[in-house]
């Protein structure tokens, strides 16, 4: 029998009172005071539905100026990097600043633990997405490791130090979000070496942590690394944008599966029968003990009234699930 | 003879304050007819006192008055094209231009206003604070008017230089918007994920490109020889599919037309414009090729490629044996911070070198549209565009 579970991936969409209020800011109509007022009024709205919607674990929604792109927080937080030309996020219309390593790579574990809404962390359930470092090394602009090998493992060791404050303060999950392994230049796979060296990556940033984690490929289609995604990636939870990745393309495993199953990247708003067939099509293929329904990526490319009908509709799908 | 590096904006500029208040039930204060009064004798608008007096009354406007102050808007921002470089170079004015946009809400937003089987649903997050207003497609789309040909007539009715219109393609439309009318139509197809979500994609793109070519279609007929196809876009989705949809949506949007096309992309993703080869080269109808490569250099002198390293993808267009015009964005459009004329002029120059291009066939404009700038620095960039350009003449026909 198994376990579902539900939890949103990334960063969520701002409300449209927060909207108003950074273009109030922006403006200097008004201080910084009433605009962080504002993020957390929308954090706080945010993690009532979360509860409302039966969560498993619970996101800030990583509703901060702080977040204003994916990677920030270390491009602003760790020494060594600093930020450079704006450049599209995959295939979102959505942009990041490069960041460009000009230096060793390290921090104080401070970067993300510094950036989260830290009253919901003692809760026992809260979670957050970070950038996994295959994502980090491909997307930065290497002036000083000169080797891709060594920038990914040096973002590994960095973030390893995060998670190590995370946990310390009482975060219960980590997700790597993983663009880069799936969302590639003419769906030109990793190879089983790269794919071998991510997981050595990933397990060198989660040396010495025990709370959960989890890996879930967004924007791609991952089944080029089936099955070997389960054995390489040593995090709890291996996760799936259904959006882009065949459910039928999965394999036997004994790992909890993320299912990606709500497109986040529309508004249109999936039936209850649509999703039910996708987790069944997962557990038939898995035969996963834990099944976590999540949508496919962060909920941030659609207006929030959406990314909140989504959450819904997927806590519906919850109690549907658990009542069989 | 034709002229060497002839110079062009992009698309839009700022707005004015007197321009957006009136629109916003906000009351105009002393610094806004400031401003009007200010600008209007610097770039020698004619009929300022027109304007000064509507702006005199600061609010309560009648929608006959604030028609009046739009084309005073468009009016402006011809001037401010027509006069960039004065005082900085010994000939102003760009070669190409246009009204800065003055007349539509922004590329996406008038569009989809303007074309049916949109509904617009909330705002999504670009980058940092900036937003843009997503609408969602309903149903199948329909043409219901000409949204561009009235600023049109007014530009080219006033414009002193050669005018080119841009014109948002139906790849961006289909990109920024909610795609739920086409992504519902495939949902319960028996095709792969991937197949899936591409279809809904292409059915939409093309289903707009039909739209767009009536628009277009009616352009030319207004007289306008040059229109500029505007796809920020061409870059965001990056499948090899979706690549050759770039170009078929183009060559769909500009089938049996005459004219002279060009194509303007900006922010690619790290790998840059290479995603967009061979595939690109399929617009048969495409003349010049504008995109975005000041963002990503350096403020350093020099003409190397290690000064230059922003303008590298230039190469591409050179190994795939590309013989046609190019548009090089040679500012930085979202940073206050200008290069010197000295970089501009070495960007360019380092242009010519590794595209092979004859000079007259590359266009030096900034990246991208303006909009996003105060209009003292907007200005100050199109001042560089066209005193870059002639020092980089000077430098060419020396050498």
């Amino acid at each position: 029998m198994a376990e579902f579970a539900l939890s949103l991936t990334g960063l969520h969409a701002r409300n449209e009172a927060t909207i108003q209020a950074t273009q109030d800011w922006e403006r200097g109509r008004i201080d910084s005071g009433t605009l962080n007022a504002a993020f957390r009024a929308d954090c706080d709205t945010l993690v009532a539905l979360q509860k409302e919607v039966g969560a498993d674990y619970i996101s800030d929604g990583q509703l901060t100026t702080d977040w204003q792109d994916f990677l920030r927080p270390l491009t602003n937080g760790l020494d060594g990097v600093k930020k450079g030309a704006m450049v599209r996020w995959y295939n979102t219309n959505t942009f990041y600043y490069t960041p460009i390593v000009t230096g060793p790579i390290s921090g104080n574990g401070d970067a993300i633990w510094s950036k989260v809404h830290r009253r919901f962390a003692k809760q026992g359930n809260f979670r957050i997405s970070i950038p996994d470092p295959l994502t980090l090394s491909d997307l930065a602009e290497d002036h000083h490791y000169g080797s891709k090998e060594k920038l990914l493992f040096a973002y590994a060791d960095a973030l390893n130090i995060e998670l190590r404050t995370l946990e310390k303060n009482g975060v219960s999950y980590v997700q790597f979000s993983s663009p880069a392994l799936v969302a590639r230049f003419r769906e030109k796979a990793v190879s089983k070496e790269g794919l071998g060296q991510l997981g050595e990556a990933i397990r060198a940033a989660t040396k010495g942590v025990s709370l959960r984690t989890g890996f879930h490929t967004i924007f791609g289609d991952a089944s080029h690394y089936i099955p070997g995604i389960f054995d390489a990636i040593p995090t709890d939870d291996i996760g799936f944008d259904f959006t882009q990745t065949d459910p039928d393309s999965l394999s036997p495993t004994k790992k909890g599966i993320i299912a990606g199953i709500a497109d986040a990247r529309t508004t249109y708003l999936e039936s209850l029968e649509e999703l039910h067939g996708k987790v069944e099509q997962v557990l038939d293929r898995t035969g996963s003990k834990r099944i976590t329904i999540a949508p496919s990526s962060d909920l941030r490319y659609v207006p929030r009234v959406s990314a909140d009908a989504k959450l819904r509709r997927l806590g519906e799908l919850k109690r549907e699930l658990r009542g069989k | 003879m034709a002229k060497t590096f002839p110079t062009q904006e992009i698309g839009s500029l700022p707005k004015f304050s007197w321009r957006t208040k009136p629109f916003r039930q906000m009351t105009l204060d002393d610094s806004d007819l400031e401003t009007a009064k200010r600008w209007g004798e610097r770039m020698d608008v004619p009929g300022t006192s027109r304007l000064l007096k509507i702006l005199s009354k600061r609010a309560d406007f009648s929608e006959a008055e604030k028609k009046e102050i739009v084309d005073f808007s468009l009016l402006y921002a011809i001037r401010m094209g027509e006069t960039a470089g004065r005082g900085l170079s010994q000939h102003e004015g760009l070669d190409l231009v246009w009204s800065g946009e003055q007349a539509r809400t922004e590329m996406y937003e008038t569009p989809v206003s303007n074309i049916g089987g949109f509904e617009f649903i909330g705002k999504v997050r670009s980058f940092d604070n900036k937003y843009w207003r997503m609408a969602s497609i309903r149903g199948s789309p329909s043409y219901q008017n000409n949204y561009h040909v009235e600023e049109l007539l007014f530009t080219q009715k006033h414009a002193k230089r050669k005018v080119k219109v841009p014109v948002t393609d139906a790849i961006t439309i289909m990109a920024w918007s909610d795609n739920h009318y086409y992504t519902a139509k495939w949902a319960r197809e028996k095709v792969s994920p991937l197949k899936r979500s591409f279809n809904a994609r292409r059915e939409f793109t093309l289903e707009l490109a039909k739209i767009i070519r009536k628009v277009i279609r009616e352009l030319i007929a207004s007289g306008v020889e040059e229109v500029q196809i505007d796809i920020p876009a061409a870059t965001q989705y990056q499948s090899v599919d979706d690549m050759k949809l770039v170009a078929e949506s183009f060559n769909e949007t500009t089938k049996g037309l005459s004219a002279t096309f060009s194509v303007h992309s900006c922010f690619p993703p790290r790998l840059g414009y290479a995603i967009l080869f061979p595939q690109i080269l399929e617009m048969k109808k495409c003349e010049r090729f504008s995109f975005e490569y000041g963002n990503r250099d350096g403020y350093g002198r020099g003409v190397d490629d290690e000064a230059r390293s922003g303008f590298a993808d230039l190469k591409l267009f050179k190994e795939y044996g590309y013989d046609k015009g190019l548009g090089v964005g040679v500012l930085h459009i979202h940073t206050d911070k200008l290069p010197s004329v000295g970089v501009i002029k070495d960007r360019i120059l380092y242009s010519a070198k590794v595209t092979g291009l004859d000079p007259e066939e590359l266009y030096i404009n900034p990246d991208c549209g303006l909009r996003t700038r105060k209009p003292e620095v907007a200005q100050r960039m199109l001042d560089l565009v066209v005193a870059g350009a002639e020092k980089a003449r000077g430098d060419s026909a020396v050498k």
